[in-house]
């Protein structure tokens, strides 16, 4: 009993102490999560490692993700156009601003950014932490200011708890914001697909078409499409029809080499099905009408990628193999990630 | 009754203070005003729409005419250099006090005033065109002036996509049928998690000119006064551009607000190529002390 006391006494004393404090040395307890890396994943960004996912910085950045003050008339946040059951796109064509803005290209999902090491179409950020002040400021998207975003959400009671218990203070700031937003995003991983779950014999297997439809993709898509990401991050023109917008370049406008125009990052196909139209302005609407492009043969340029030119511009495929090829790419759908009963 | 009298003596020394400095043949600082004159060759630009009569016409080395109806750019990391080699730098690492957008359509930004500028004899003089990479990041929290400047709608000069600035922004017409060019130019260098610009190309040209008359600090103030030749944008001494309307951009070059593919031939020919001494079209026209 008087142990008890006597810590308790102790206990009184330090708390007391650390109030005085004005916070110097106010010890928080915000742990890092648990990142469970799936086994047969690339490497992280390396980014990653100096911004590593905490729980309440997650959770502060799951918050700001659906923050519509975001926008200057706080109509749109993040998950407007980045929605859960899309994969963490939506299905326009192209992307969808303030006052219904039209943007330039079609809405990226956001999965596995983690092991990225290219973002957007054009690879144009490296670090998922620099890339969220560009819809904050782009006219077609938020059209707003990361000052303008800070005076709104700083005297928020539930933003100052949530600042205070992932960073130690109240302060918002504006790397606080785009870190926790990265926190988050480095969470959203998608890897329980069947196709997962056959990988990691747990027991369940393919139908006949979904066998057949991976071996063709073994044998047809697989040499960009790899990885357990399902794309080689690498860059190519695979001749697609090309966006009317004149600011279009692809990969070109970020490098100035006119060996990548029109060169874009080759996307993820996890969850494909629930990310339709597909490109990078939304040229097909359904996977068919993509793979029926590819069949029927593709626009040619001194830069199209050589797989394609090696093969007289296409990649022939029969029906059945277009419909085995779609019963496979269903088979990369993660409804727990999606947050959907199948 | 006390505190009133300490209020008279303190400002009695502060006007005692002022008045010392302002006498004092001695004086430690002044002001170095740069004057931006935008001209084709000597003449001086005048801006206009497609039709406009009073516009300023040019006529490139490949035979186009062309005219402006917009012409704006960003100077920074200003620097002064004495004869005897020491340089001045101009709050070069702060883009709200060192760091202007030059708007052709607004006179009141074609001067920009250099505050105390140590006493001295000044014989060059050195600057960006656009912004140094390390502090192109459209750092609001950091600069918020400049930012706001160069943001404003007057002159559109955030690059977005990049989160950089727009370092140059021409609008005009070219051919007698005045069909639209627009030249942005911009850097889309990209660092990644060390820091490391790994890619993207850069846009930012460090000016070097020296001054033909050597511009005296002291109970003087100087006025620069510098030229921008845009006859160099379309005939400079790196690249002649003949600029064509197809989609082709192996077509030399067609002018695009957003592509970096055909931008570094115009940067080139402004700013000069990087790392090499070439002031591209900035020349001195005169100091006056």
């Amino acid at each position: 009993m008087k142990n008890i006391a006597s810590i308790l006494a102790v206990i009184v004393l330090v708390t007391s102490c650390s109030n005085d404090d004005n916070y110097e040395s106010t010890p928080f307890d915000n742990p890092e999560i648990d990142f469970n890396i799936p086994a047969n994943f690339p490497l992280l960004n390396s980014s990653f490692y100096s911004n590593k996912p905490t729980t309440f910085g997650v959770e502060l950045g799951e918050k700001l993700f659906t923050e519509k003050r975001f926008s200057i008339n706080n109509t749109v946040s993040c998950s407007s156009c980045h929605v859960q059951t899309s994969a963490f796109a939506d299905h326009n064509t192209l992307a969808v601003g303030v006052e219904g803005r039209i943007g330039f290209r079609n809405t990226p999902p956001i999965q596995n950014l983690a092991f990225m090491n290219f973002y957007n179409w054009d690879g144009s950020k490296l670090q998922l932490e620099n890339q969220s002040l560009v819809p904050i400021i782009t006219h077609e998207e938020m059209d707003s200011s990361i000052l303008e975003v800070i005076g709104k959400i700083e005297n928020d009671p539930d933003y100052e708890d949530l600042f205070e218990k992932a960073f130690g203070d109240e302060d918002v700031t504006a790397d606080r914001i785009y870190n926790s937003i990265a926190q988050y995003e480095y969470t959203l991983i998608s890897a329980n697909s069947k196709y997962d779950r056959i990988q990691r014999n747990e027991g369940e297997t393919y139908s006949a078409h979904e066998a057949e439809g991976a071996l063709i993709f073994e044998n047809k898509c697989a040499s960009c499409h790899s990885t357990a990401l399902f794309t080689d991050q690498s860059f190519r023109n695979i001749g697609f029809p090309i966006n009317p917008n004149t600011e279009e370049a692809g990969r070109a406008r970020v490098t100035g080499d006119i060996d990548d125009y029109l060169s874009f990052r080759v996307p993820t196909l996890r969850n494909i099905e629930h990310t339709a139209p597909y490109g990078s302005f939304g040229q097909f609407p359904t996977l068919r009408a993509v793979l029926d492009y590819l069949d029927n043969g593709v626009v040619d340029s001194d830069n199209l990628d050589p797989i394609l030119k090696n093969n007289n511009n296409r990649i022939p495929l029969t029906e059945e193999e277009k419909s085995n090829l779609i019963a496979f790419m269903t088979t990369l759908s993660d409804v727990e990630f999606l947050g959907i009963n199948d | 009754m006390k505190n009133l009298k300490k209020y008279i003596l303190s400002a009695a020394v502060l006007v005692a203070f002022a008045s010392c400095s302002s006498e004092d043949d001695n004086a430690v600082a002044n002001n170095v005003t740069l004057e931006f004159n935008n001209t084709f060759g000597n003449t001086p630009i005048v801006l206009g729409d497609a039709t406009s009569s009073s516009a300023t016409v040019n006529t490139s080395e490949a035979g186009q005419v062309h005219h402006f109806s917009e012409v704006k750019y960003v100077v920074s990391n200003i620097r002064l250099i004495k004869a005897d080699g020491t340089e001045i730098p101009y709050n070069t690492n702060d883009l709200d006090n060192g760091a202007t957008v030059i708007n052709q359509a607004n006179p009141e930004t074609l001067s920009y005033v250099l505050n105390d500028i140590p006493v001295g004899d000044y014989t060059e003089i050195k600057f960006g065109l656009g912004v140094r990479s390390d502090l192109n990041t459209l750092d609001q929290v950091s600069f918020p002036e400049f930012y706001a400047k160069a943001g404003s709608n007057e002159t559109e000069m955030h690059w977005e996509w990049g989160t950089g600035y727009r370092f140059t922004k021409i609008e005009g017409f070219y051919d007698t049928d005045n069909k639209e060019l627009s030249f942005h130019s911009g850097s889309t260098l990209t660092d990644d998690a060390d820091g490391n610009f790994v890619q993207g190309a850069d846009a930012y040209r460090n000016i070097t000119l020296s001054l033909p008359t050597t511009a005296t600090v002291g109970n003087n103030a100087p006025t620069i006064a510098i030229k921008a030749d845009f006859d160099y944008l379309l005939s400079g001494d790196s690249h002649t551009v003949t600029i064509v309307s197809t989609a082709d951009i192996t077509n030399n070059a067609t002018p695009s607000a957003h592509t970096s593919t055909e931008m570094m031939k115009y940067v080139d020919n402004i700013g000069g190529e990087a790392n090499t001494t070439s002031s591209g079209m900035f020349s001195i026209i005169s100091v006056e002390n």
